[in-house]
């Protein structure tokens, strides 16, 4: 380990995935130090997407190497990412639709045990139990606990789609557009909100609105037809010519 | 929800109280009723095993007749070619089906949707042709007669050639069996099968090893059935190859959808109401299929959820 990777959680070293012909990623080298919250910029198409499906199991990169905490989990299944301490959000809302919202929480803290006892009741499980109940308070919904997932708004789905992902305990979160077809109002909402319940977590995050990349992002990485253009701070982005002409149009 | 207070000591006083009425049964009806109560009996513990993969787990399978079938033989083959008891043969019946589930489900887990019920059909489709063909041990369609000896239980002996002790057996067997399945389907594992039919790429995204635990819901489901299966040939002392042929998970998919899947409760409802109507219309028309029809149709449009459905429907 070189002394620069000392608190570096995920690095991904020379990542492709291609589809066919088509390279949706193509060689992409970064790493996310912890602690940091790195947002994943591009035009439609650049890859970004793909990347987050990359590094939670979904795809399996066609090359390259994908290290988190050190260690390689390129070709894990994602439900062993994500005991190594990945989760993940989705640009389309997946959620337990028929179950509460408090179920749905439950389901993602209880994933952390490992032996799923079926001869006890549920309830008994008082530390999983306890855990949801925070898990709703630092979500706001604990007043919808009983509500029925597909029964609540659309912006307060957003907000349970976080709530569930962070339910695992995860040491770095994905986040895909967290504020998908939320209105501005909304957005600045949920940002507010995930501020609160964020705190302190790594942090990968794509999404489309600038406005919430620079509120939210310590660094951001530009991706371009599934290569890395250009990375730095929210700044330095800002500044840089190139991400201006391919992506910010302006 | 299922969490109030309160609910337990309900649930308990009123399955006592359902069993406690099934228990005085006997004295009450004749000896054609007792045989049908226990039929009954056997096909509300069919029905629960396909609810804990279908209406729990998410996966419509036609395996369970399968199992259904392979406990079956269990016992007749148990007590007819290898000379046990009958308390072995019926031990037999979960664990001959459990091994052939585990071993169809290493397979059918592995697809979803359409592609799950095929294989799962398609599994059914060549045990039943086996057991139909491979006469020498399963008796074809003519299926297998068998006298059962007596179950020795240590306290009492169950005399199975008589139809209240059959009776009385069946109903031990399937209502503790239906008490373990309702402690599973609220257990933490209950859970996870949930959460696997509501959302399967959401389930292992939080870190669910999906595969495994459809697999184990499909082996729990398929001893369970066999069970059932196993139960059904000691009340008629008779197991056929008819008894594998993937239409009988047909029976399950009726009575789970018409008394409401998922919720345990319904296909018991389901199996003892459609069972009855039979029972009943049988002395008045011929075309029982044709009235049991209407009604699944009839719920699917209005009362999608079913029966039980229907009555929490009407609490909201």
């Amino acid at each position: 380990m070189d002394g620069a990777a000392g608190n570096v959680i995920l690095r991904l070293e020379k990542v492709s995935k291609s589809f066919g012909g088509l390279m949706a990623v193509n060689y992409a080298s970064f790493s996310v130090k912890k602690g940091e919250l790195r947002a994943l910029i591009g035009p439609n198409g650049a890859g970004k997407t793909t990347l987050l499906n990359l590094i939670s199991g979904v795809h399996t990169a066609t090359s390259g190497r994908i290290l988190f905490l050190g260690e390689d989990i390129t070709r894990l299944s994602p439900d062993r990412i994500s005991h190594k301490g990945i989760s993940r959000t989705f640009q389309v809302t997946s959620l337990f639709p028929g179950l509460t919202v408090q179920e749905n929480i439950w389901a993602a803290v209880q994933s952390r045990k490992r032996f799923l006892n079926p001869f006890v009741r549920a309830e008994r499980w008082r530390d999983v139990g306890e855990k949801t109940e925070s898990m709703l308070e630092l979500t706001g919904l604990s007043d919808k606990a009983g509500v029925v997932c597909s029964e609540l708004s659309y912006g307060d789905q957003r907000i349970l789609e976080v709530g569930v992902a962070l339910s695992t305990g995860p040491e770095l979160l994905l986040l895909d557009e967290p504020t998908a077809g939320l209105s501005t109002q909304e957005s600045m909402a949920l940002v507010k909100r995930m501020r609160s319940m964020i705190g302190g977590q790594t942090i990968l995050l794509v999404e489309h609105d600038m406005g919430v990349v620079m509120e939210l992002s310590d660094r951001i990485t530009v991706l371009h037809y599934g290569e890395i253009l250009a990375e730095g701070t929210p700044a330095e982005i800002m500044g840089n010519e190139e991400v201006r002409k391919v992506y910010l149009g302006c | 929800m299922f969490l109030d207070k309160g609910k337990g000591a309900a649930f308990a006083f009123l399955y006592g109280a359902v069993l406690a009425a099934l228990a005085a049964l006997p004295f009450f009806a004749d000896l054609f009723y007792q045989t049908f109560v226990t039929e009954v009996l056997v096909w509300v513990l069919f029905a629960v095993s396909f609810d804990l993969i279908f209406g729990y787990t998410g996966l419509l399978s036609f395996g369970q007749a399968l199992f259904f079938g392979v406990g079956a033989y269990a016992v007749a083959i148990s007590v007819l070619k290898l000379g046990l008891g009958t308390g072995a043969g019926l031990l037999l019946s979960v664990a001959a089906p459990v091994v052939f589930a585990a071993f169809v489900g290493y397979f059918s887990v592995k697809l979803s949707g359409i592609h799950f019920v095929i294989i799962t059909i398609i599994f059914a489709l060549i045990a039943s042709t086996v057991a139909e063909t491979w006469t020498g041990i399963t008796g074809g369609t003519d299926g297998l007669v068998f006298m059962a000896p007596p179950l020795n239980l240590g306290f009492l002996k169950v005399d199975l050639m008589d139809i209240r002790s059959t009776y009385y057996l069946v109903l031990g067997v399937v209502s503790l069996s239906c008490l373990l399945l309702r402690r599973m389907v609220r257990s933490p594992l209950g859970k996870a099968f949930v959460a696997i039919r509501e959302n399967e790429d959401r389930a292992r995204l939080i870190g669910y090893d999906v595969p495994r635990l459809k697999l184990v819901s499909f082996v729990v489901a398929g001893g369970l059935a066999g069970l059932a299966g196993g139960l059904y040939a000691l009340s008629l002392k008779y197991a056929s190859a008819t008894f594998l042929h993937w239409s009988i998970s047909g029976h399950a998919v009726v009575y789970t959808i018409v008394g409401g899947a998922g919720t345990l409760l319904g296909p018991m409802l389901g199996a003892g109401l459609i069972m009855s109507l039979e029972h009943h219309l049988v002395n008045l028309l011929q075309a029982t299929d044709l009235v049991v029809g209407s009604v699944l149709v009839f719920m699917l449009l209005m009362a999608p959820r079913g029966l039980v459905g229907l009555l929490q429907g009407r609490r909201k």
